[in-house]
């Protein structure tokens, strides 16, 4: 059971950050974009929806990087580092750590540089241009990476149906947020045609193109009465493989939040 | 949160040492050029970001039309507009806008990570990717939202939107009162990203 996975509905953490800087010191820019030019040069943009030349790309990097990548690590973290470090100090932690796991670069190597910089804050970046990495960079942030396919199948679910979410296996990575297994919604909307997920996520269900839809909860169906605010309505947007028919509903009851 | 936990006092430096050694090795090694990054962080300062969601806004607000074209297919209403390209590039390429009235307030979440639409809005702020705000926004988002100023009253619906698969949401604000005698122009600049997720209210200028 993974913190990241039942992030929402957590209680006792007193109040929210309002801080509304994106970057909350200068270094988290260059983590950010060294994340971002690894989503374009990923390897399975060669046979995405949008097919980008990334196969013939001058670049080393030969792997799939998505967000799924990301994600993935960040669920992975002790509970406690989760909430201990900043955003983009998990991504540092998570992509350093990646590309010393995949043998681009040593542990080594890595410390050595990070005590030359440390010695040498204004020391400069070797000067090594790659127009074409650059427009491939463009091309990506200008048309995106869809998992939309077209629908060959009618969707198992209508409009104003009520359904139950289901509580598959644990996996590594998911999509479904904790707080919504086994609790009962609405379909408030199909979405048109199918979607898929940059990885399967195995028995959890999703990868392959299928139907996503709009999910309405009433607040106190989620969280009990007592532990809810009046008046609330919660909407996510969940796969097909993450819900059934209320009939199949086990006791067709729910169990206390 | 984070004053529970004992952080080194050379934090920053070494987490900025740390990313300019990466990004340094990266070059070296043939993963990035030196400009590949750069190259990024200009993309969110010239094509996509809030200045993008705040057009939009304020032509919805002027034009009642356009503002149900904009709500029943959000793409396709952005593509009306004069826009830099890219509006349903790279976390935009489904997105979805709902409208704050007298009877609804709207909150945007992702509980599960930071999803947020990029083209219109640029990255999220850090109140956004704060652990403790997606923890406590599907539970308790009328109090969430009191810690942002904003008073919701028991009579108005609070509709929370947690954006886990395709869709990336915005908020339509509510216009102010009093502005009516301002351009569109004068109107996108009250316009906040905190007031297009939902957690501030759009402030009519100052007289």
């Amino acid at each position: 059971m993974k913190l990241a996975h039942h992030l929402g509905g957590i209680e006792n953490l007193g109040p929210v950050s309002t801080d509304t800087r994106v970057f909350a010191e200068p270094w988290e820019q260059r983590i950010f974009g060294i994340h971002t030019v690894m989503m374009a040069e990923s390897a399975h943009l060669a046979n995405a929806r949008h097919a980008y030349p990334v196969s013939t790309l001058p670049t080393t990097f030969k792997n799939d990087w998505t967000w799924a990548s990301l994600r993935t690590g960040a669920e992975d973290m002790n509970p406690f580092e989760y909430f201990k470090y900043r955003y983009y100090e998990k991504w540092l932690g998570g992509i350093s750590q990646f590309f010393v796991d995949q043998g681009y670069i040593t542990a080594d190597e890595l410390a050595q540089k990070t005590a030359h910089f440390r010695a040498h804050p204004d020391a400069a970046l070797p000067e090594q241009p790659n127009p074409e990495l650059s427009r491939q960079v463009d091309a990506y942030l200008l048309n995106g990476d869809s998992g939309y396919h077209e629908a060959h199948a009618a969707p198992r679910f209508a409009a104003g149906a009520e359904v139950w979410v289901a509580d598959p296996q644990a996996v590594d990575h998911t999509r479904l947020p904790g707080y919504l297994r086994n609790r009962r919604g609405v379909v408030d909307c199909v979405y048109g045609g199918t979607f898929a997920y940059f990885v399967s996520t195995g028995v959890d269900g999703i990868g392959t193109p299928m139907p996503v839809y709009r999910i309405a909860f009433d607040a106190a169906d989620i969280w009990g009465p007592g532990k809810s605010e009046p008046n609330t309505t919660i909407y996510a947007d969940l796969f097909e493989a993450y819900l059934q028919p209320v009939a199949d509903q086990p006791n067709n009851e729910r169990t206390e939040a | 949160m984070s004053n529970l936990f004992e952080f080194p006092e050379d934090r920053e430096a070494s987490s900025a040492a740390k990313v300019r050694a990466l990004e340094a090795l990266l070059i070296e090694k043939g993963v990035l050029g030196s400009d590949s990054v750069d190259a990024v962080l200009k993309h969110f300062e010239t094509m996509a970001g809030p200045f993008n969601g705040a057009k939009i806004v304020a032509h919805a607000w002027v034009d009642p039309e356009y503002k149900q074209r904009l709500l029943d297919d959000t793409p396709k209403a952005i593509a009306e507009l004069s826009l830099p390209l890219g509006m349903a590039g790279a976390e935009g390429e489904h997105m979805a806008a709902v409208a704050n009235s007298s009877d609804v307030h709207n909150l945007i979440i992702c509980t599960l990570c930071s999803c947020y639409p990029w083209p219109v809005l640029g990255l999220p702020p850090y109140w956004y990717k704060d652990p403790v705000f997606r923890a406590r926004g599907v539970r308790e988002p009328r109090a969430v939202l009191q810690e942002f100023g904003v008073t919701v009253p028991p009579t108005k619906q609070v509709k929370v939107w947690d954006s886990s698969a395709q869709i990336r949401w915005f908020v339509i604000p509510e216009q102010p009162a009093n502005t009516g005698h301002l351009s569109e122009a004068e109107l996108a600049t009250l316009v906040t990203p905190e007031s297009m997720m939902g957690v501030a209210l759009v402030a009519a200028p100052a007289v």
